[in-house]
């Protein structure tokens, strides 16, 4: 198999693109992507400072090697869940990234800021761990990109990331998620700019982009992932885009020329949170505080 | 011969493979190529990506009999 562009064997081939592609025209094309994706949504320029939430895994680190190549000041963020074993697996990676290519890395533990992890945490709250963990992750995450006076705060949602988001807002014609399910998501108050510069990226070219890259990420899931309903519906799109290549992008793609039809409801008012000061919609503490009395309380047995 | 000859029994003349996957083995007669082996055993070719030695192997490749292949899952979320 030859790479559409070149003389040289395609490793990968992306029936939605119709291309097949040796890994120096791999990393060409996600490189373009991404570059595409922040110009056309003016997520941020070179002379604002941004920071990358890293993981470990593949798409948050390769995103972070993507927009230090194209030029842009990008400083990672490490939220250390306290996942046994798991998060710091995923710390070291992220470590070693940032200490091969001279990038700043900052850690903030979970642990430190609420007196136990997400494990001990999942097991106290009632509900499902992802949920905790976004609230736990999106208040961490704004509050080191406002402190650090980021302009951005950019996260590696890729494109099967949104497909799966907007499938599960659709299925449940959640109107308001639909009008801000965005790839910029405009900073006010407090809150900081959220971007997503891999929105055109799938998967399968994130994993590759790493392999060719030589990025060593984390392959194992999240213990608590498994079951979520992100990768039920990531399923049932990997069995649609098997039988209609493209089918995630056009849907994606659609989504963000029809975004406009989808009636924006008044901004939420935000007042600052009476414990920690930022910004909440509750009329009391914000879900981050919520959770940190809730952990307080518990004694464990 | 191209395409690998396959007795009822499952027995193929073109011999096997080992496919490993998140610390499971498989083994699996070769077939013409590698996608069309993953989706004998019900894996979509475009949710892993094969690895032989670190490399990436395209999914046109045809096995030969006894090599083994890293398979890594490309879908991660939660």
């Amino acid at each position: 198999m030859r790479c559409t562009f070149c003389e040289k064997e395609a490793v990968l081939r992306l029936r939605h693109a119709n291309l097949r592609l040796c890994p120096e025209h791999l990393v060409a094309r996600v490189e373009k992507e991404a570059k595409k994706a922040v110009q056309e949504f003016r997520m941020f320029t070179r002379e604002e400072k941004i920071l990358v939430a890293v993981s470990g895994g593949k798409d948050s680190l390769g995103l972070w090697q993507i927009l230090t190549k194209l030029g842009y000041q990008a400083d990672g963020l490490y939220i250390h869940l306290g996942i046994e074993g798991y998060s710091q697996r995923s710390l070291e990676l992220c470590r070693e990234f940032a200490r091969e290519r001279g990038l700043r890395l900052e850690v903030v533990r979970v642990e430190d800021e609420l007196g136990a992890g997400l494990d001990e945490i999942a097991r106290v709250m009632h509900g499902e761990p992802c949920s905790h963990c976004g609230t736990i992750k999106r208040y961490l995450m704004n509050r080191s990109a406002l402190e650090g006076g980021y302009a951005a705060l950019a996260t590696g949602h890729n494109l099967d990331d949104e497909a799966a988001t907007l499938l599960g807002n659709v299925l449940q014609w959640n109107l308001e998620y639909l009008a801000r399910q965005y790839p910029v998501l405009p900073g006010r108050n407090k809150l900081v700019r959220k971007v997503k510069p891999l929105v055109y990226v799938s998967e399968r070219e994130m994993a590759a982009y790493c392999l060719v890259s030589g990025i060593r990420y984390i392959y194992e899931e999240c213990p608590h992932s498994a079951g979520a309903r992100s990768l039920f519906l990531k399923r049932v799109l990997n069995e649609l885009e098997d039988e209609a290549p493209s089918t995630k992008i056009s849907f994606v793609k659609g989504f963000l020329r029809a975004h406009r039809i989808f009636p924006k409801a008044g901004e939420a008012e935000l007042r600052d949170c009476p414990i920690c000061g930022m910004p909440t919609a509750s009329s009391g503490p914000c879900r981050f505080c919520r959770i940190r009395e809730r952990m307080k309380n518990y004694a464990p047995a | 011969m191209e395409e690998s000859w396959r007795w009822s029994s499952g027995y193929t003349l073109a011999g096997m493979v080992t496919l490993r996957r998140r610390g499971q083995v498989l083994t699996v007669p070769v077939e013409k190529n590698l996608e069309r082996m993953l989706r004998d055993v019900g894996i979509l070719p475009d949710t892993v990506i094969v690895v032989r030695n670190g490399k990436i192997v395209p999914l046109d490749y045809r096995p030969k009999d006894g090599e083994e292949f890293e398979l890594i899952d490309v879908i991660s979320g939660g």
